[in-house]
């Protein structure tokens, strides 16, 4: 295992980590660029951009912090650089760890056995990497054609566009909601909170046009409900 | 004299297409940086592995990696092809292309999308909401990725300062940012919100495979709501 582990974190294997975590930077350096330039023709302001790009730094921080406390458990396993290169790119702690056990398994072994040798993480190493280009060809060949369907869609009646993407929302939150709420009381406090104060929090800026209230409220959302559903624990 | 003035020209020509860019220009702009960057890191998805079986020479052999991968497919495959579909409808489509690129679609991409629209009070589906989320989801991208390096560069040296008591409240991050977005809809369409809800409780329950419940959570949903909405006679054909 430490054998594995210091290959798993040579010099080669730092550099194709910093590669891909440069495409990923790149890449969304360029979307903000043609994003930015867009923006005007599409009658937005100066001031909207910029409040679109702070909210989204803003609202980011909760999630990466949530991530980052997983990932430490994949360091353990995988090593720093793969860590970057699975988290940075496609895929979930949860994903990864079961995908590390399925490559193990392929070997004949388990994931954290003795046996588990520098054969087996390459096994491992194949089944993540090639594993997770699925959603990568698939988005890279399918995404044109998908927006042409949305385009069809649009032309016939832009508003039905509106009510498709709202209910496509409300539908893939309202079960990731509701798969965590039957986790346990703590979980469900935490959904019910955030989603009460984000109510509360959204309404209350409008009416007396807060803007920045708007855009800070799903971060404070956040904290009043990892405040509260901790409390719950101490309980 | 002649060759600078040409180039000044070139320029400025450069420059009054680049600020004519409609949504037609970002979506073809959006389709080729899209496509390259993810063609990109497909072909270096390929180098570790390459690198472990032939360079350091430590091939397991194709019959394990093989069986890898066909584990691998059995578990997870079928999401390749339906996440995408289910969320582009969220996403749009440089949405899609950066979502994909960098992960964490639930827990990340899609709240910052949707918190961003807010912000600058966009109807989700319209070209004001597509800009504004894929800003948004951009700045997710780039903030995500320094954290993640922070955190692997110092090891588990951040988790000893960032003090228990958050550790172990983070760990609820997860049901708060799903109830934060789902009540921030809610706000907007409460009877819709109720109705999802419903549905996805069902689902849940439901004795189906659970990789594809969320798909069908959304696409009943999307059934439910234009069906309400064309009984309430807003959408006409």
């Amino acid at each position: 295992m430490d054998e594995v582990l210091r290959f798993a974190n040579s010099a080669p294997v730092w550099i194709f980590a910093s590669i891909v975590v440069a495409i990923v930077i790149f890449q969304a350096v360029v979307f903000i660029r043609i994003a930015t330039q867009t923006a005007p023709n599409i009658g937005m302001t100066k001031d909207e951009t910029k409040r679109a790009l702070r909210t989204g730094f803003i609202s980011s921080l909760g999630p990466s912090f949530g991530i980052a406390i997983v990932i430490i458990s994949l360091i353990a396993v995988l090593g720093g650089p793969f860590t970057l290169m699975r988290i940075g790119i496609i895929g979930s702690a949860a994903t990864e760890l079961t995908a590390a056990g399925i490559g193990a398994n392929a070997y004949g072994v388990d994931l954290n056995s003795p046996d588990f040798g520098l054969k087996a993480f390459t096994t491992v190493v194949w089944t993540m990497c090639l594993g997770g280009t699925g959603w990568l060809i698939f988005t890279a060949l399918a995404t044109k054609s998908l927006g042409k369907v949305e385009k069809k869609i649009v032309s016939k009646n832009a508003k039905m566009m509106t009510i498709v993407s709202t209910a496509a929302m409300l539908g893939a939150f309202a079960y990731l909601a509701s798969q965590q709420m039957v986790k346990g009381y703590s979980e469900s406090v935490a959904a019910i909170v955030a989603g009460l104060s984000m109510m509360f929090i959204l309404s209350f800026a409008r009416k007396r046009e807060i803007r920045w209230l708007q855009e800070w409220a799903l971060g404070i959302s956040l904290v009043i409900a990892l405040t509260v559903s901790y409390l719950t624990t101490l309980i | 004299m002649t060759v600078p003035t040409k180039a000044g020209v070139t320029e400025v020509n450069i420059e009054v297409k680049q600020s004519a860019m409609g949504m037609q220009g970002f979506h073809s702009k959006a389709d080729f940086w899209g496509q390259s960057t993810l063609w990109m890191l497909i072909v270096m998805s390929f180098v570790p592995p390459i690198y472990f079986s032939f360079i350091l020479g430590y091939h397991p052999g194709w019959g394990a990696i093989i069986g890898g991968l066909i584990g691998y497919a059995a578990f997870i495959g079928i999401m390749w092809f339906l996440e995408p579909i289910t969320y582009y409808p969220v996403l749009g489509k440089s949405g899609t292309y950066i979502a994909f690129l960098t992960g964490n679609i639930a827990n990340m991409c899609m709240p910052c999308s949707a918190a961003a629209q807010e912000s600058v009070g966009a109807d989700p589906g319209t070209k004001k909401a597509e800009i504004a989320g894929t800003l948004g989801i951009a700045v997710a991208s780039l903030t995500n990725i320094v954290v993640v390096i922070a955190v692997v560069l110092s090891g588990s040296y951040i988790l000893t300062i960032i003090p228990q008591s958050v550790q172990n409240a983070l760990q609820f991050i997860l049901p708060a940012i799903y109830g934060g977005v789902l009540g921030q809809f809610a706000l907007k369409k409460p009877l819709y919100g109720l109705v999802a809800f419903v549905i996805g409780m069902a689902v849940l329950f439901a004795p189906i495979f659970s990789l594809i419940k969320i798909v069908l959570c959304v696409a009943i949903t999307i059934a439910v709501v234009l069906f309400l909405e064309k009984s309430k006679g807003s959408v006409s054909e």
